[in-house]
């Protein structure tokens, strides 16, 4: 069985016709990844899966069930965590609140393993979402997704802003989750360490999928890579913002 | 003067007690489902009739507990059948619905219990004078002070502490993400709604045995309401207490040196925070925007 399945998705924002028939699968136990450049509808098909933009026509099929029409939170449910693009994290909360908003499905990950994983969020646990650095709160948001104990995990961007050494934790964190027998959809700009540690990839461009394969064949596709990479990853990387 | 100016002071704290517990039942519904409901004043009027039918009863205490209780219920229903359509929808909308419900309420109390006042009592200890010379002061005036400070203590200790009320701060500002985390986001708006409802029926029935129960007793109380919403900083929850507190105080204190001006100035307030402050004195920043 795929932990998820979306066929002929058409997402529409208002009249804008964004996603064109997309359609991808995300095997059980494997990392899948999603490329395209700025604006090519990879936030928007997430959005799409997870219930938040529900697609006009279309059908999304999650661990065997039609989840097209479900709601967010019943998606989230099924064992589906996410980490929305920017990390959205509860500014006014504090970390360890942070951490009490997340349905807590039973499983291995709780609250006491997540500051195991994270010391950096044990240590911070009593400041607000607001006063964390760029990778601090992405480690929060990640940290808040797994409390789900999910059985697949989406993840928008989770490099986007990060200091170089922090892109490489985040993205060791992210491969480390196949051996906790998860299924990752992994969204990025950050092109090359994607295709490094996903099996499975798809390419998007103005809304439909261009690309269908393995990690490994893109990665031999020089001409795809580079203008998938264009004006990307390593141009932008280098800000670690301490909001 | 003395005297004057004390019992003034407690009657501006009283008034402000009200204004606090009316304001945050707005406050959260507001906050969380970017409702503004004008039938609040509705609910606190219900909370104070259902406490004078129940008391001959249940006694004081139980209709004290009890009919906060049954408008919180009623406010659920009416949520739930009515209030969540609006959700998402041009402000207008709600506007047009809280302010339909308002009309609705007020009549429903007026063809059940009667246009003219009613009595509730209160236990007589409570009506008793705190000492021959504190004679203007009862002990219900203490009382209503304790209730609506227990009160109010007990809700910000439900939001600290419990994983509702984390989940409720969490959804004022970013709702959405709350949702895919695993949270029914429309149960959540319900309960919010419940606890606002609640807070207007216990705001009723303890203003019912200072004043007489009257359909529109609610009324005089919506706008200062709002306006302490406003001076603390809309989104602010401890704003909102502060905002109370002051403009009660504020138009108790005036009332005193230039009585008819008592109702201006809290609108004065208003205007001077909004000029020095537009976000309030509590106020997050981005909040209204
Ligand atoms: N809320 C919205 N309303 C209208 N258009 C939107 C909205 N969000 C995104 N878009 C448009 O949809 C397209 C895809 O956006 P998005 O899915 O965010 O792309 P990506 O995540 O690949 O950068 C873009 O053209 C963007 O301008
Ligand atoms: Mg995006």
């Amino acid at each position: 069985m795929s932990a998820l399945v979306a066929e002929g998705l058409n997402t529409f924002y208002g009249k804008s016709h964004i996603l064109h028939d997309v359609g991808l699968t995300v095997a059980e136990g494997r990392i899948t990844t999603l490329l395209g450049r700025n604006g090519a509808g990879k936030t928007t098909t997430l959005r799409s899966l997870v219930g938040l933009t529900p697609p006009r026509t279309g059908r999304v099929t999650i661990f065997g069930q039609d989840t097209t029409r479900f709601a967010p939170f019943a998606v989230a449910a099924l064992g589906v965590g996410y980490v929305p693009e920017g990390r959205r994290i509860f500014p006014n909360l504090t970390v360890e609140e942070n951490l009490r908003v997340p349905l807590e499905r039973p499983g291995n990950w709780s609250v006491a393993r997540v500051y195991e994983v994270f010391p950096r969020l044990a240590e911070r646990r009593q400041n607000r979402g607001r006063q964390l650095s760029g990778g601090e709160q992405e480690m929060l948001a990640i940290a808040r997704a797994l409390l789900l104990n999910p059985r697949l995990l989406i993840l928008d961007e989770p490099s986007q802003g990060l200091a170089p050494l922090i892109v490489r934790d985040v993205f060791r964190i992210v491969a480390g989750m196949r051996t906790e027998g998860m299924s990752v959809l992994l969204v990025e700009q950050n092109v090359r360490m994607s295709l490094e540690i996903a099996d499975d990839a798809y390419v998007l461009e103005n809304g439909a999928v261009v690309y269908a394969g393995t990690a490994a064949q893109l990665t031999g596709d020089e001409a795809r890579i580079r203008a998938l990479a264009g004006a990307t990853a390593e141009d932008w990387a280098f800000d670690e913002r301490a909001a | 003067m003395t005297e004057l100016l004390l019992f003034n002071v407690t009657n501006g704290l009283i008034i402000g007690a009200f204004y606090v517990l009316m304001a945050l039942g707005l406050s959260l519904i507001l906050n969380l489902s970017g409702v503004i409901n004008f039938a609040h004043g509705g609910f606190l009027a219900l909370g104070g009739y259902i406490a004078f039918t129940m008391q001959p009863f249940i006694g004081f205490w139980g209709a004290l507990l009890l009919a906060p209780v049954l408008v919180a219920v009623l406010g659920l229903l009416l949520e739930r059948t009515m209030i969540r359509r609006l959700y998402g929808r041009d402000p207008l909308y709600s506007l047009l619905l809280t302010f339909g419900l308002a009309f609705i309420l007020q009549d429903f109390t007026r063809y059940v219990w009667g246009a003219n006042g009613l009595p509730f009592t209160v236990p007589a200890f409570l009506a008793a004078p705190i000492s021959d010379q504190l004679f203007f002061v009862t002990w219900y005036r203490l009382f209503m002070v304790a209730v609506v400070a227990i009160a109010v203590g007990g809700l910000f200790l439900f939001l600290r502490y419990t994983r509702t009320g984390v989940r409720i701060r969490a959804g004022t500002l970013d709702l959405e993400t709350v949702s895919v985390l695993g949270v029914n986001v429309g149960g959540l708006r319900a309960y919010n709604f419940a606890l606002g409802i609640f807070l207007a029926g216990l705001a009723g029935v303890l203003a019912s045995g200072q004043l007489s129960l009257v359909p529109n007793m609610g009324d005089s109380l919506l706008m200062p309401s709002f306006v302490a919403i406003i001076v603390g900083g809309v989104g602010s929850l401890p704003g909102t207490l502060l905002g109370g507190l002051l403009i009660g105080l504020a138009s108790g204190l005036v009332t005193l040196f230039w009585p008819s001006a008592a109702d201006a100035v809290i609108y004065v307030i208003m205007a001077i925070v909004l000029l020095l402050r537009p976000r309030g004195l509590l106020g997050e920043e981005g909040m209204l925007g």
